[in-house]
């Protein structure tokens, strides 16, 4: 196993940077993807998913009241 | 617009978790370099993983449990093209994650975060960390229960589970670890000898495939039965490691055919498991024996008298099986979530130093969970009805997230759904939320359900 001084030899990150893909790259993955920008469908779909969450909530909150009774 | 922004190329530094990848795609192109059948064959064998691993990991300790009480309460008829029909749906769910996985290089909980924002990141983070968690208590109790038919004492029995789970991570190499997984996983297929065992009545079975008969009686208890069948196909943990699995794993856009065949090829063995495993305790039925209560030993000593002392001893083992390699790969989905959204080092090729917070997680996880089954007196089967009601009802808002990403032309490219894909992976979608949504009404009221003419 390569230890992280042989891994600054210029020979290794030529060879590590044409194995990998450029996004693959542990420190290119730290890097966030940019938020999407939500238009009028999504938006309908993402307010319905909190309305389901408040539903699944009490479901499971139900049970878990049972479970304490 | 590129929603991707990496740094150039005189910036980057190369990690330890670089170079382990590096050397498992190098792997794979020199495979891919060449030509002929071997070739293609490594080049699989290099790539199968992810698929097969989730595929084999849903069979797990309940799941396994769930065929075992269908074989015995339904025998050999519609359940067994109807299992095999869940695994299709499971099928087409999963490849969304393969693409997803090889086009961004990103996990299902990081791209969630990213794209959709902080809140519904953490919430997806904490919904599957809450599912994963009273899902591995399960696992655990299958495992006592399993190697509680040898004699085993529960201590014992958690502790050894424990020592496998951590002895797959020593390496602090994807690789290794996946084979050493996969090669568990395999184990699963016991339940195959164990079914032929019962010599089982194959004409029946080719007309079960091909009719779907004899149908079940249609009462409340055969409708909860297929709920929890179609809910218990496709759970939030498979999408969060197999999307995770494939990027730490280093698979590309060119290896996208081989994560299809990889999930096919997964399917097809954890179908062939659970049909094994109807047909294995279908002579229970045919015996008129009452199996509704029944634990995962219990079917074991209930067929030792039809297929003797190995033949329950194989499927006791099936059992453990199925527990721990479920445990393994649940606890690594948890931990892989974990640190995509608190952007903490997640890699199965991270050196302990390196990935702390990643092992950590992983590894209390597993311990808390077979804690919790040792405490004396734990409503242990109140935990299992639990663990249903919050995995079915977590489905639709993870299954809305895949499908959304899975069309967003920004992170996919050209790699989006195409319109035949949508139909069916709507359609898919639509099936597993609505059942997901009747079991969960069905476990808070199921007298609504008692009016379908049943008990």
């Amino acid at each position: 196993m390569k230890n992280d001084e042989r891994l600054n030899l210029d020979s290794d990150r030529t060879w590590v940077l044409s194995s990998l893909e450029h996004d693959q790259l542990a420190n290119a993955k730290k890097q966030p993807i940019a938020r999407r920008n939500l238009k009028g469908p999504e938006l309908f779909v993402l307010w319905a998913l909190r309305v389901y969450v408040l539903f699944m909530m009490t479901v499971v909150g139900y049970q878990v009241w049972i479970a304490a009774h | 617009m590129n929603p991707f922004s990496t740094p150039a190329e005189n910036e980057v530094v190369i990690t330890h978790e670089d170079v382990d990848r590096a050397h498992d795609r190098s792997r794979v192109a020199t495979a891919r370099a060449r030509r002929g059948f071997s070739s293609k064959a490594r080049l699989l064998w290099l790539l199968v993983g992810p698929g097969v691993l989730v595929m084999l990991g849903e069979n797990d300790g309940p799941s396994m449990l769930s065929y075992a009480a269908t074989g015995a309460r339904f025998g050999i008829g519609f359940f067994i093209p109807f299992v095999a029909l869940t695994f299709c749906m499971a099928i087409v769910v999963q490849e969304m994650t393969v693409r997803l996985g090889a086009a961004t290089h990103r996990g299902h909980a990081e791209l969630i975060f990213d794209r959709f924002g902080p809140f519904w990141g953490w919430f997806s983070m904490i919904d599957l960390g809450i599912g994963n968690f009273l899902t591995l208590i399960t696992e655990f109790i299958a495992i006592r229960a399993g190697l509680g038919f040898f004699g085993v004492p529960p201590w014992a029995a958690v502790l050894l589970a424990l020592v496998v789970l951590y002895a797959a991570l020593m390496s602090h190499r994807y690789w290794t670890w996946e084979r050493l997984t996969l090669a568990a996983a395999v184990f699963n297929l016991v339940f195959i000898p164990v079914a032929l065992m019962t010599h089982p009545h194959w004409h029946a079975v080719g007309h079960a495939f091909i009719t779907w008969q004899p149908l079940p009686g249609f009462n409340k208890d055969t409708l909860l039965i297929v709920l929890a069948d179609i809910g218990a196909t496709v759970t939030p943990w498979m999408l969060f490691f197999q999307q995770s699995a494939t990027v730490d794993k280093g698979m590309t856009t060119k290896d996208i055919h081989f994560g299809r065949i990889d999930t096919v090829l997964g399917a097809a063995l954890a179908t062939a498991a659970a049909i094994a495993t109807i047909l294995a305790t279908a002579p229970l039925f045919a015996h008129q024996m009452t199996a509704d209560n029944f634990q995962a030993a219990e079917f074991a000593q209930a067929l030792e008298p039809i297929i003797g002392r190995f033949g329950a001893s194989l499927f006791a083992l099936g059992m453990v099986e199925a527990g721990i390699v479920a445990a393994i790969t649940i606890s690594t989905s948890s931990a892989y979530a974990f640190g995509e959204v608190a952007h903490k080092p997640h890699s199965l090729n991270l050196p302990m130093g390196e990935g702390k917070s990643f092992y950590a997680v992983l590894t209390l996880c597993a311990v808390a969970a077979a804690a919790i089954v040792l405490i004396p007196g734990l409503p242990l089967v109140y935990v299992v009805l639990v663990v249903n009601v919050v995995a079915v009802l977590a489905m639709p808002p993870a299954l809305v997230f895949l499908f959304m990403l899975v069309n967003d032309k920004e992170i996919m490219g050209d790699l989006v759904s195409p319109v035949w894909a949508n139909v069916l992976s709507t359609a898919v979608v639509f099936v597993l939320t609505a059942a997901g949504v009747l079991f969960g009404i069905s476990i808070i009221a199921p007298n609504i359900f008692a009016a379908l003419g049943g008990k």
